[in-house]
């Protein structure tokens, strides 16, 4: 990736959100990979049980700790929230376990940042996606297609951890899904919002790690359940 | 007999209860108290149900209380269920300002004074 006139320096001013659960044996080195592009990492260690907390700190990240377990999307708002309260004027997510590509993630910043677009996010089939299965493959299009048609907004991949943004769509967009659906979410609010939205081809590495630790089948239903439940509570 | 003494006795029990909170409002409190002296009423003078059920045009008495107790089950599993989800969100919240309010950083931080912050 060229490093480009429009961007250079923008990465200083980015926080990268990365929500982490049970990640010890693989964040020291996720987070290793993506300081060396982006220096501000805040890991949100979601009420973890080994050492994922330290281990990222010793990777250089601030860590912030839930007291107890609450879920992906609530790491994700709790991390945002510590990004906004540091200053900074992009705020960035990305998964702990090394399935996303640290080159992606700049090339959204620079794509955000030539376009004056509002976000980025990854779309895993516009680009590679390495080693997902079939009954995966159709399984996230499956939501895919649920999540444009209950949201308005047309995307390839609406369930990506990598996303970039600016602080003040940050500021915007309020996630109070804790558990998966957060995911949904994102794309509920970009597009009652009406953000100025684009997707970008990104890499997605499946690893037998990150299989294993990735959403079963079964849970589509309780993110289905948790989205009604939401809309209920509105 | 024995099922109208045993039930009778269990009404009398949640009317005590019932009467002995001081959380819940007044209004709330002779609501239940009513509905429980009513179910009393039913347990003694079973064939009133019946009349009801023909109103309704449910077969027999028994039927209606069970269906009855079948919406008012749902209902409050459903109210239940939000009350739940909502208590959810006042936890996150509360666990948020937690993590908030002690992050941990890396050695050799400067806190912030590296450009990020304004």
């Amino acid at each position: 990736m060229k490093h480009t006139a429009v961007t250079a320096g923008f990465e200083r001013v980015t926080w990268v959100v990365v929500p982490a659960l049970n990640e010890a044996p693989v964040i020291r080195r996720s987070i290793g990979d993506l300081r060396s592009v982006f220096p501000n990492v805040v890991v949100t260690d979601d009420g973890s049980e080994d050492a994922t907390g330290d281990e990222a700190l010793a990777a250089g990240a601030v860590v912030i700790r839930h007291p107890l377990n609450l879920g992906q999307g609530a790491a994700i708002q709790t991390g945002i929230d510590f990004a906004l309260s540091r200053g900074a004027a992009y705020v960035a997510t990305f998964d702990a376990d090394g399935q996303h590509s640290v080159e992606d993630l700049r090339l959204m910043l620079e794509v955000l940042c030539k376009e004056r677009l509002d976000i980025v996010l990854g779309s895993r089939f516009l680009g590679r996606a390495r080693g997902m299965t079939r009954a995966r493959s159709a399984l996230i299009r499956t939501g895919v297609l649920f999540t444009n048609l209950t949201t308005g907004v047309s995307l390839t991949d609406a369930h990506n951890g990598l996303r970039m943004m600016t602080s003040s769509t940050a500021k915007r967009l309020r996630i109070c899904q804790d558990r998966m659906a957060h995911a949904s979410e994102f794309i509920a609010q970009i597009g009652r919002l009406k953000l100025k939205v684009k997707e970008v081809p990104v890499t997605i590495t499946y690893s037998a790690y990150s299989i294993a630790k990735g959403q079963k089948m079964t849970n589509s239903f309780r993110i289905v359940l948790d989205l009604f439940v939401g809309w209920l509570l509105r | 007999m024995m099922i109208q003494i045993f039930l009778t006795v269990l009404l009398v029990g949640v009317a005590v209860l019932v009467a002995v909170q001081r959380t819940t409002s007044r209004m709330l409190r002779a609501a239940v108290l009513a509905v429980v002296a009513f179910g009393a009423f039913l347990v003694w003078v079973p064939q009133v149900t019946d009349r009801f059920a023909e109103i309704f045009g449910v077969g027999r008495g028994a039927d209606l209380v069970l269906y009855v107790w079948v919406v008012i089950t749902l209902a409050l599993i459903v109210f239940l269920y939000l009350k739940v989800a909502q208590l959810a969100r006042k936890l996150t919240h509360l666990a948020r300002a937690v993590a908030l309010g002690r992050p941990r950083y890396p050695p050799g931080d400067r806190q912030g004074q590296d450009g990020a912050t304004p």
